[in-house]
């Protein structure tokens, strides 16, 4: 398949009988009657529409200590006007004042539209984010976050087994207060290294009075981590549909023993791009332009091309989907996409959400 | 005149804000695949098969038509939702191909029908060298406006082949009805996407019925003569053996194996109303269910 149309011949009629299929003859006369009168007015440009900001501005109003190493930080609109709406399972990309970007889970009530919460576990051997968020964001701090986006929907099914570990409790606590609220047999699974580093006790108890449905599993009361058949075996029913958020051991395993479980869809939140692993520096020359882009070894060169013009195309970020795909003019391609055929790669296709280049390699891209 | 952006926000309480829309990289192995994967229902099969001779070729297009409206786009959450919706898009033609790829070797051969949905969609519906300009920008919009009257009949399937127990009460093969029931529900899942982005380029409702006149009616023709093409070649049926008809058809989705007629034309009629959005048509929460639960995008989830 070539990216680009090519023109073609009208194709031969569907049975062989030797003449021009005479319903694609019509359609291809009545577009060119159609396409002058369509295409007269121009309506795109005749509108002035302002780019709609992607950004809300926000504002700390209340810090609190939910657990030992957890804080919560409660965002309301600095002008005092409701945000927007949500759905239990989205997050925030919140841009930190030293330039970070993080996502957070959205973990508060969706049925307030006054602010937004969202709780961090301090982590002193990562990026950075979570030091800041518990050293320097303090009440009256403002902050850029995006509109809330979800990548982790509940689908409110019958039957629910909802599995935390640790941290990973945010985006579940809506979705249990939805589940209570919709009257639907659910359970919740919480784990955690201690009881003291587990957040939200209170809050998840007061959503079952009974206590019924909600067990902590704090590993060192438990002789260490849960396995999968553990977690999976707190399922209401059999059939429940499974919803986990936790730390990545945990989810392999629970992926893994899910077939034979009482569980029966998984849900998770999933994320687009995998770090990049033994990326070196690069450029890339844009043929038409002439310009010249650095590729830093821990960036891709869709992140470059992205930074120089937004509306570049792409999708999966992870090489499959074929969106993103260049051709490269001159230059050695070290190709990391799972897409590709043997004769796309040597005609110079090139997938550049993941894609690369020896160190020091300019790669020319057609356009 | 200053424009006000029509709200985008669903007006459900059912339906998901901000959702965000990715690929899924699924695999099919269709190896097992027996020609009437509705067992004993060639005519059935044959309806629905003919998405597959349509859609890999539709699909590019829709990628094609969709990467030259990101830089008309003035919105960035919109701007997202498209890239979303253009990968969902890539992969389901390639996994409708394999299909195609999979008749061919059963003794089908699908060519002279996808001969000429590559010229409908390369050709008639491709770009036009000879439009520049502003009539050039105009066209990608018109086409925006076809791909969102096609969506409107995507969701309606997707929506529909979620919902049909008649599939699982035939003993349909279980790869193909995960594959199109994991089509519907991305369908279902990104039913907003071209209708939002239309109403972006161009809110006029002017765009969007004429798109929808011609677009239905074209339709439904590629379908009936996608029908007839597959029965007729079919290596394992005797010529005459399966007549297709519309009295055959209607007796077929009474047993709910395929769509009812009459529940397609009102739906069609509701994309006429001027309040219509798609999010008023199935459910998300349905198809995040499904996708939760499908074998293949079980087997993508990473």
């Amino acid at each position: 398949m070539s990216p680009e149309p090519t023109p073609l011949p009208p194709p031969p009629d569907l049975y062989g009988r030797g003449h021009d299929d005479r319903f694609m003859r019509l359609l291809d006369r009545v577009t060119r009657f159609y396409l002058p009168i369509s295409t007269r007015k121009d309506r795109y440009g005749h509108r002035t529409v302002a780019p709609t900001p992607a950004l809300l501005p926000v504002v700390v109003a209340a810090r609190t200590v939910e657990a030992e190493g957890v804080v919560s930080l409660e965002l309301r609109s600095p002008v005092g006007t409701p945000l927007p709406a949500w759905q239990p399972g989205a997050h925030l990309d919140v841009d930190l004042p030293s330039g970070l970007r993080r996502q957070y889970s959205l973990c508060g009530d969706p049925a307030d539209r006054n602010g937004y919460r969202i709780a961090v576990r301090r982590i002193d051997t990562g990026g950075g984010g979570s030091l800041e968020v518990h050293q320097d964001l303090s009440v009256g701090t403002g902050l850029t976050v995006s509109h809330p986006r979800n990548a982790f929907p509940f689908a409110a099914d019958p039957a629910v087994l909802l599995i935390a570990g640790g941290i990973g409790i945010t985006p579940l606590l809506p979705m249990a207060r939805e589940a209570a609220r919709r009257g639907l047999d659910w359970r919740l699974v919480h784990t955690g290294r201690s009881d003291a580093t587990m957040p939200f006790a209170a809050e998840l108890a007061a959503l079952d009075p009974d206590a019924a449905r909600v067990v902590r599993r704090p590993d060192d009361e438990h002789g260490g981590p849960a396995d999968a058949a553990e977690l999976l075996g707190h399922a209401p029913t059999p059939g429940a549909a499974v919803y986990m958020c936790g730390p990545a051991p945990m989810l392999d395993a629970v992926r893994a023993g899910l077939d034979g479980s009482p569980g029966r869809g998984l849900h998770f939140e999933r994320f687009t791009a995998a770090p990049i692993t033994g990326g070196r520096p690069f450029t890339l020359r844009l043929r038409r332009s002439g310009t010249t882009l650095a590729v830093p070894a821990d960036r891709s060169a869709l992140d470059v091309l992205r930074d120089q013009d937004p509306a570049t195309p792409y999708s999966c970020r992870q090489g499959f989907c074929g969106v993103c795909r260049r051709t490269v003019t001159a230059g050695t391609v070290e190709h990391r996409d799972r897409r590709l055929s043997d004769q796309e790669r040597a005609e110079g296709q090139m997938l550049v959400c993941v894609s690369r280049a020896p160190e020091g390699e300019c790669l020319e891209l057609d356009g | 005149m200053p424009h006000t952006p029509a709200p985008r926000t669903p007006d459900r309480d059912d339906e998901h804000h901000g959702l965000v829309l990715q690929p899924r990289n699924v695999r099919f192995d269709w190896n097992a695949l027996p020609m009437h994967w509705i067992p004993g229902e060639p005519m059935a099969t044959h309806v629905i098969n003919v998405l597959h001779l349509l859609l890999p070729e539709g699909e590019r297009w829709f990628v094609r038509t969709f990467k030259e409206a990101l830089p008309l786009i003035r919105d960035e959450r919109l701007r997202e939702e498209v890239l979303g919706f253009i990968g969902q898009e890539a992969v389901h033609a390639e996994a409708h191909q394999g299909v195609l790829d999979h008749l061919l070797a059963k003794g089908l051969d699908p060519r002279p029908y996808t001969r000429q949905a590559e010229y409908l969609f390369q050709r008639v519906l491709g770009e036009h060298p000879e439009l520049t300009g502003t009539a050039a920008r105009e066209n990608v919009v018109e086409r925006v406006a076809v791909i969102a009257a096609i969506e409107h009949f995507t969701a309606f399937l997707g929506d529909w082949v979620l919902n049909a127990d008649g599939l699982d009460r035939a003993g349909v093969d279980p790869t193909m009805l995960d594959l199109i029931r994991w089509h519907g529900a991305e369908e279902v899942e990104h039913r907003s996407v071209a209708f939002d982005l239309l109403r972006h380029l161009d809110p006029g409702y002017g765009r969007r019925i004429r798109a929808m006149a011609i677009t239905g009616p074209v339709l439904v023709h590629l379908w009936v003569r996608g029908t007839r093409f597959l029965l007729a070649n079919d290596p394992t049926l005797a010529p005459g053996q399966a007549r297709p008809s519309w009295r055959a058809y209607t007796a077929a989705s009474r047993r709910g194996l395929l769509p009812r007629l009459g529940r397609a034309g009102r739906s069609a009629a509701r994309y006429l109303g001027r309040h219509y959005h798609p999010t008023q048509e199935g459910s998300t929460r349905q198809a995040v269910a499904y996708l939760g639960s499908s074998p293949a995008a079980r087997a993508a989830a990473h």
